[in-house]
């Protein structure tokens, strides 16, 4: 998968592309974790590539932001199709993560 | 209206992949929307991720065999496999009203199977596990 990121201002953006299922979650997941350890603490994770997500991506949004709570840190998600928003609705994530429709509003959030 | 699709694959993660093209490009063909397309996909994906990552006691290679068929009615899917048994229905859903700080990871994978399919029945069949799913088509899928 590829795995775009970049800073604004203080705020660390991932832009995941393509699937995020178990065959590379661990990919992404090294990724965010690696920047995170590195001291990034304001995180946004624009889904807007991203066409599919399995409970395996859902499993690396959880730890990043336990991760990033733990460190005073913050993650806000923006940008989800219909179909990966209702992935985050049935599950119970929409209730306790910060989303937003677009990466603006998520900089403005963060 | 009545179609069929037997796809094969190995037990390796990156099988996932190349199943959800060949699970799109039948549902498209047979004008099973998206949505319908992607909630088969995750449950297939689901199910078979436990199986590839916790279901063999050997290295060996294994062939998990998914067989979906669909009426105007609705799309019905097997998957097969020669893991360990294990019957993905007598795992405990996960507490998906509990705080941040409470929530468990993990347990996710069979609760989008049963919220996303009507239907999830499991049989062992000898040597085999067999789920069988079923999903409704409403008339504006």
């Amino acid at each position: 998968m590829q795995i775009t990121t970049e800073k604004v201002d203080t705020t660390f953006v991932v832009i995941p592309a393509g699937r995020l299922d178990s065959n590379n979650a661990t990919v992404f997941e090294k990724t965010v974790t690696d920047f995170v350890r590195n001291g990034e603490t304001r995180v946004v994770v624009d889904l807007s590539q991203i066409e599919y997500i399995s409970s395996a991506g859902l499993r690396v949004v959880l730890m990043l932001v336990k991760q990033l709570k733990s460190g005073n840190g913050s993650l806000v998600l923006c940008g989800m199709k219909p179909s990966i928003r209702e992935v985050f609705d049935i599950s119970g994530f929409s209730k306790i993560l910060q989303i937003r429709g677009t990466r603006a509003e998520a900089l403005a959030a963060g | 209206m009545t179609a069929a699709l037997e796809i094969r694959v190995r037990n390796s993660l990156d099988e996932i992949a190349r199943l959800a093209e060949q699970v799109d490009a039948f549902c498209e063909t047979h004008g099973i929307g998206p949505g319908i397309a992607y909630n088969l996909n995750l449950a297939f994906d689901e199910l078979i991720t436990n199986t590839i990552s916790y279901g063999y006691d050997d290295q060996a290679e294994h062939e998990i065999v998914v067989r979906i068929a669909a009426s105007d009615k609705a799309v019905e899917a097997e998957i097969v496999d020669d893991a360990r048994a294990f019957d993905p229905l007598s795992r405990e859903d996960p507490d998906v009203d509990a705080d941040l700080d409470d929530r468990e990871i993990g347990g996710l994978g069979i609760f989008f199977v049963k919220q996303f399919m009507d239907e999830v029945a499991y049989r062992r069949e000898g040597d085999y596990n067999v789920v069988a799913l079923r999903k409704g088509l409403a008339a504006n899928d």
